[in-house]
């Protein structure tokens, strides 16, 4: 029995949802950026936007709203749609780093959403204090941690670099490192923002691979991708969103037939006004 | 990569909070910074290392900044101005440590969280352990200076009583008050970079309005001027750090002003708690805003 009653109905893809509850619901979910304070503001930006007359309105934007879906345990989906259309932002509601600001995510199970490659490191500490600081910024006990490690530095590669700062380090070691912390640990739930390799060829293929383990490990998993070829290939499930809002659930086939159209369309749009700007991709 | 990852990298329901009162958020707050003490402790290791790191000397600068420091202060009022304060080079050092412990805190806490703006984007953390750990490796940094002290006392010995011991409990009072407004500022700093320029400003303001470079005893004797310094919690840390340390104009180290401190402990612990508070309120736009 499945549990999946979206707008469009259940839909049934290769892998088989369990009828536990959803991994993840998301209901009537909105996003909004307060553009008064968004990027370094100053008071006196600000004092003036307050005391400047315009309508409310123009101070906010949302970047997701209305926005309403399950995933059941066992389902991968991809989340398609033009730039800016707030998939990113979505992963990041889900991944819990931004609240939402009206409406409700539920994530059940542990997340990772692998934007961690590296973005914390510091510079005057060695690679291995840096797992340890990694770890503890995600929270992963440190005893798990101490595991885990040196399945983390042969991952890397990095041979004695290991106990040297970070700051010596050359940008493909440093990526290397972050990706092999980022995927040490098999979350329950797997945010993806592109099906992402790093660094040379050979490690690359590597990356790769551990991202397809960690695909089969997860319960579940939202993908966002460009790549249509890949909706097919890793997802059996996907959605639609334009402006912050869902346009199409269903099967991966279907929701990239309506992306196609619906790209065609706008850019048909834009041709005929004038045909100097095409719209996204 | 075949383990599972434990329930503490999960959220589990972030259900959209309503108003959730001051009491819950200063709760949640301190339940965050002790529940996540290793992260705090690496961060201070890490905040610590990057200091002095790349100088030639290395750790030796720990102890010869304050001195140098306190060192400016003492040819320009004892050579220039001609200022005739018994063991003046002590009496500078007993106010000026402390208050360069205070100006780091306030600096290094602003800047700990729109330095890491990348991270906030990409972790859920608490963004609470940032300004903590600034905090806590400053006063490290200050432990470390206070033994610039140690390498002068031997100049005088005459002015050495017990109640130097009391010096650990004066600066627990000033790490509750800074924290707190560490805390504050940290938060205002997301939103508004101004308020890093600004308090610029205000600590020179309160440098000289405090007693750090003269008494109070200096001061002319009138009931406004007591009343206004009575309400600066560093006239009240300034002069008992000077008590215990330095002593009075003829005579050695002695009593510091106890219901002074003991008031300025109760307000810095309610101002703290409001400043934890304050700060998990605005805790979930700072993903939004840098």
């Amino acid at each position: 029995m499945t549990f999946v009653p979206d707008v469009t109905g259940a839909v049934r893809g290769p892998l088989v949802p369990t009828d536990e509850e959803p991994a993840i619901e998301v209901e009537n979910l909105g996003v909004r950026y307060d553009l008064r304070l968004t990027r370094r503001t100053t008071i006196k930006g600000s004092l003036s936007g307050m005391f400047r007359e315009k309508p409310a309105a123009s101070t906010h934007f949302w970047a997701l709203r209305h926005l309403s879906f399950k995933v059941a345990h066992g389902e991968s989906l991809a989340v398609l749609g033009p730039n800016g259309a707030g998939k990113s932002t979505l992963l990041l509601a889900l991944a819990g780093i931004l609240d939402p600001s009206e409406g409700l995510v539920d994530v059940h199970g542990s997340v990772s959403t692998l934007l961690t490659l590296g973005a914390g490191f510091e510079m005057e500490l060695t690679g291995r204090d840096n797992i340890d600081l990694a770890a503890a910024f995600l929270g992963i006990d440190h005893r798990l941690m101490a595991d885990l490690t040196p399945e983390i530095i042969a991952f890397a590669d990095i041979g004695a670099f290991i106990d040297a700062p970070v700051k010596t380090y050359s940008t493909g070691m440093r990526a290397r490192l972050g990706f092999a912390i980022a995927t040490s640990v098999t979350p329950d739930i797997l945010l993806l923002d592109e099906v992402l390799g790093t660094g040379d060829q050979i490690f690359r293929n590597k990356s790769q691979k551990r991202i397809h383990d960690l695909m089969d490990g997860a319960k579940a998993i939202i993908l966002v991708t460009h790549d249509l070829n890949t909706v097919a290939e890793y997802c059996n499930r996907a959605i639609l969103i334009e402006q912050g809002t869902l346009i199409h659930v269903g099967s991966p086939q279907e929701t990239v037939d309506v992306y196609r159209h619906r790209a065609e369309e706008r850019k048909l749009l834009a041709d005929q006004a004038g045909g100097r700007f095409t719209g996204d991709e | 990569m075949s383990t599972t990852a434990p329930d503490t990298v999960g959220l589990q329901v972030a259900r959209r909070r309503g108003s959730v009162g001051w009491l819950e958020l200063m709760r949640q707050g301190i339940a965050d910074i002790l529940s996540r003490r290793r992260l705090i402790r690496y961060l201070v290791g890490a905040d610590l290392k990057r200091t002095h790191a790349d100088t030639v000397i290395g750790q030796l600068w720990w102890i010869l900044d304050p001195i140098l420091q306190v060192v400016v202060y003492f040819l320009v009022f004892d050579l220039i101005f001609q200022r005739k304060t018994p063991d003046f080079l002590l009496f500078l050092m007993a106010a000026i440590l402390p208050w360069k412990w205070f100006g780091t805190i306030l600096n290094d806490s602003m800047g700990s969280v729109v330095s890491r703006q990348g991270l906030i984007r990409q972790i859920p953390f608490p963004k609470i352990v940032l300004p903590t750990s600034a905090v806590l490796a400053g006063t490290v940094s200050f432990a470390i200076g206070l033994t610039s002290i140690v390498v002068v006392y031997p100049l005088y010995l005459s002015r050495l009583t017990p109640w130097v011991l009391l010096v650990p409990v004066i600066a627990f009072v000033q790490l509750i008050f800074s924290l707190a407004v560490a805390m504050v500022l940290a938060a205002a700093n997301a939103f508004y970079r101004d308020v890093s320029n600004v308090t610029q400003h205000i600590l020179r303001l309160l440098f000289y309005l405090s007693p750090i470079l003269y008494t109070i005893d200096d001061l002319p004797s009138s009931h406004l001027i007591r009343l206004l310094y009575g309400l600066n919690p560093f006239a009240v840390l300034m002069s008992a750090y000077r008590s215990v340390l330095w002593g009075t104009k003829t005579g050695p180290g002695t009593a510091p002003d106890f219901v002074g401190l003991g008031v300025l402990l109760i307000v810095s612990f309610v101002l703290l708690g409001f400043a934890i508070a304050l700060f998990k309120r605005v805790e979930p736009a700072l993903a939004r805003i840098l």
